[in-house]
């Protein structure tokens, strides 16, 4: 308690720090005991400001969805939180990542969006979603809707983590911001090799990914297209209808399930596949896209997949399957029966990303600028 | 048990509870608990920011994850032991110290002299007097600490002590002849009122300090022509700080005030005396008087003659040492008995 009011007296140290650059603040919220790709990109841009000669800490506030005056009361929080200054020294800038923490306020404060509350928006009346079906549900969402109308503006900067994110404040809240793509993690492990008889579908296994819109797809196949998927499960109740579609199909032996695997072997799998599934529903982002890219190989994907549309072009690089299993199934015995092209398109996926400047120089110039 | 550690920290800076909550959190999984920090940002100027955050604090929920209940959390220090939960166990290190036993000095900044300050001071204690007690338990890092909640909040509360870092790497060698001052140096240590007192001895006392001597006491050590019977060390390692510890005659610790102080433990667990002030606070509850070390008056006079003591009779001073590495025993300190009475 008294470090603060020490440090209260002592403006030296600040011009100090100055000449050694920024003094940073990454604000996001957590689900505690939950670790997922949000952590990983605070992790990640925390440690690229280091490098980059900035000091850089993450601040996580916890939070919980539920029930939906929980939500406002936990906005309200983040507003009576102070981040403008630590023990009397300036914070030269607050970057919010996610919803309610891209709300505290800040003078210098950029945000890089992740996601708005999605809840309260595109997966509104969804059915994964509950809110609702509260009876203060409504009333929820318009609060969050004013306060992400009200409060976004007032950040120096507004950037999201891709187009499809953009997009949706745009027709949501009618505000502009601009996608900043962040680059996978060491995107220099992946590499590629000759294609083998597999597709690869690395994902966790949870509806909106949609293993199982795939294995109908595969049921329809005319070739003896098989995949292999990889990722924990989300959801026990959803793997077990997927074991079991796979069961009453009787594509046991074109399918493989391996569970969570070490980053070395997905590497291994992108390098080795003929080509990779991912037709997400309205993903943010998604870097299995981009890692695919890296790999050198053709992304199959739905034409409401978002995040990945903003990277796969349709037969160029990959295939925009209308999100159904005979679409899919075509897209798949496509890929299958055609190597050498299928090849083609992924090496110019591989071309298709040096283009898109994908890089943390990029992310840092534009949070910074 | 799914646990949360709560703590309140300013960012960019590591203070004690972040050291402490990490240790905490290490023994919990050792422990065999899934547990994890949750660390919620704290500006305590203007004083008119305090309540905000009193209240942001208030309106967490941590009672469940994804719908995975949170069987406890343990609160460490203000206001982060405010936020809400069934099963809340308080550990407290400290309670915002400036509404309380520090409200009038100086160092502690200016909530006395904020047009609010009073307010923002009864705010405070009244969060405490009716938050704390939510707590299914209520401990505090030591007696001092008790006391005071239970003087200033009429609450009751247990001490639980922790051990230092790394307290199975000390170790005790035969004596050499010096007094071992550990670090930090800053105003509330007091290397003056030590340099003061050798100034005094009888005996040709010398003693070794972990650090570098501040303004008023490089001026002490010229007036006082003591340069010879003094060595500063500057910023020592661990491994060195445990030799110099190990092969001492005795430790200095005269500080003013202090609410723990690990100098006590490790002087301890190192089978030296300790020779302390009477008002030198946290250490107060571990230095017994003639029988594992000597409570000094803060005078150099007094301080003085307790190092004489040391330096002149050397078995007695080897004979409290011992006692001193028996009492640790003996108080169970450890972090597998603080996980245990933290989860009881």
């Amino acid at each position: 308690m008294w470090r603060s009011a020490q440090g209260n007296c002592r403006p030296g140290p600040a011009k100090l720090a100055r000449g050694r650059g920024l003094r940073i603040l990454i604000a996001t919220v957590r689900v505690p005991f939950v670790r997922g790709g949000a952590e990983v990109l605070a992790e990640d841009l925390r440690r690229v400001l280091v490098e980059a000669g900035h000091q850089a800490e993450i601040v996580a506030i916890p939070f919980k969805a539920y029930p939906p005056e929980r939500i406002l009361d936990q906005m309200l929080a983040c507003r009576l939180l102070d981040l403008t200054e630590t023990a009397g020294r300036s914070v030269d800038r607050l970057i919010g990542l996610k919803f309610p923490a891209y709300l505290i306020p800040h003078p210098r404060k950029v945000i890089w969006m992740l996601h708005q509350h999605r809840q309260a928006y595109e997966l509104w009346q969804h059915p994964l979603n509950d809110l609702h079906t509260y009876a203060n549900g409504l009333d929820v969402r318009s609060v969050i809707h004013a306060a992400d109308m009200k409060l976004l503006p007032q950040s120096r900067g507004l950037f999201t983590i891709s187009r499809n994110v953009a997009l949706r404040l745009k027709t949501s809240c009618g505000l502009n911001a601009r996608p900043l793509y962040p680059p996978p993690r060491d995107g220099g492990r992946f590499h590629t090799r000759p294609a083998e008889d597999f597709l690869y579908f690395p994902s966790r296994i949870n509806r909106l990914k949609r293993q199982d819109l795939v294995l109908k797809a595969l049921a329809l196949t005319r070739s003896q297209v098989r995949i292999c998927f990889s990722g924990p499960a989300d959801d026990r109740g959803f793997e077990r209808e997927c074991a079991d579609l796979s069961r009453k199909e009787g594509l046991q032996e074109r399918v493989r399930w391996l569970g969570a695997v070490p980053e070395e072997q997905k590497c291994d799998l992108y390098a080795r596949c003929l080509g990779v599934l991912f037709p997400p529903l309205d993903e943010d982002y998604g870097y299995i896209t981009l890692e695919a890219m890296l790999a050198h190989k053709a992304v199959i994907t739905c034409a409401d997949s978002g995040g990945p549309l903003e990277f796969v072009a349709h037969r160029e690089t990959g295939v925009i399957a209308e999100p159904t299993a005979e679409s899919l199934a075509t897209a798949m015995d496509d890929l299958w029966n055609h190597r050498d092209r299928t090849k083609e398109w992924g090496d110019a996926g591989r071309q298709c990303y040096s283009d898109l400047r994908i890089d943390w120089g990029n992310v840092l110039e534009n949070l910074l600028q | 048990m799914k646990i949360l550690v709560v703590t309140s920290g300013v960012p960019f800076i590591r203070g004690d509870a972040e050291i402490l909550a990490g240790n905490l959190l290490e023994a919990l999984s050792e422990a065999g608990h899934e547990a994890e920090l949750a660390d919620i940002p704290f500006k305590d100027y203007p004083p008119d920011r305090i309540p905000d955050q009193i209240l942001a604090c208030r309106l967490l929920d941590l009672t469940e994850s994804s719908g995975v209940r949170i069987d406890r959390i343990i609160g460490l220090n203000f206001p982060a032991y405010l936020i809400p939960h069934p099963n809340k166990v308080i550990w407290l290190m400290h309670q915002y110290r400036t509404a309380y036993d520090l409200w009038d000095q100086p160092a502690a900044g200016g909530l006395m002299h904020c047009p609010d300050g009073p307010l923002i001071r009864e705010t405070i204690r009244r969060a405490d007097r009716e938050l704390i007690p939510e707590a299914i338990a209520i401990y505090a890092q030591s007696q001092k600490v008790s006391d005071r909640l239970l003087r200033y909040c009429g609450i009751a509360s247990e001490p639980v002590y922790h051990p230092p870092e790394n307290a199975l790497l000390f170790y005790k060698c035969p004596s050499a002849d010096y007094l071992f001052f550990p670090g930090p140096m800053n105003a509330v240590s007091r290397q003056w009122l030590a340099i003061q007192a050798l100034s005094q001895c009888r005996e040709r006392v010398r003693i070794c300090f972990a650090g570098e001597p501040g303004g008023r006491t490089r001026q002490a050590v010229r007036k006082y022509k003591l340069s010879d019977r003094i060595e500063w060390l500057g910023r020592v390692s661990e491994d060195r700080k445990r030799d110099l510890y190990a092969q001492c005659l005795g430790v200095l610790f005269p500080p003013l005030d202090v609410d723990y102080g690990y100098v006590t433990l490790e002087a301890m667990l190192s089978s030296k005396p300790v020779i302390t002030c009477a008002d030198s606070g946290g250490t107060l509850e571990f230095v017994l008087d003639r029988q594992t070390g000597v409570v000094a008056h803060p005078t150099p006079e007094s301080l003085a003659e307790a190092m004489d003591t040391l330096w002149a009779d050397r078995r007695c001073g080897a004979a409290m040492g011992e006692a001193g590495r028996a009492r640790y025993r003996d108080l169970h300190i450890s972090w597998a008995n603080v996980v245990e009475k933290l989860l009881c």
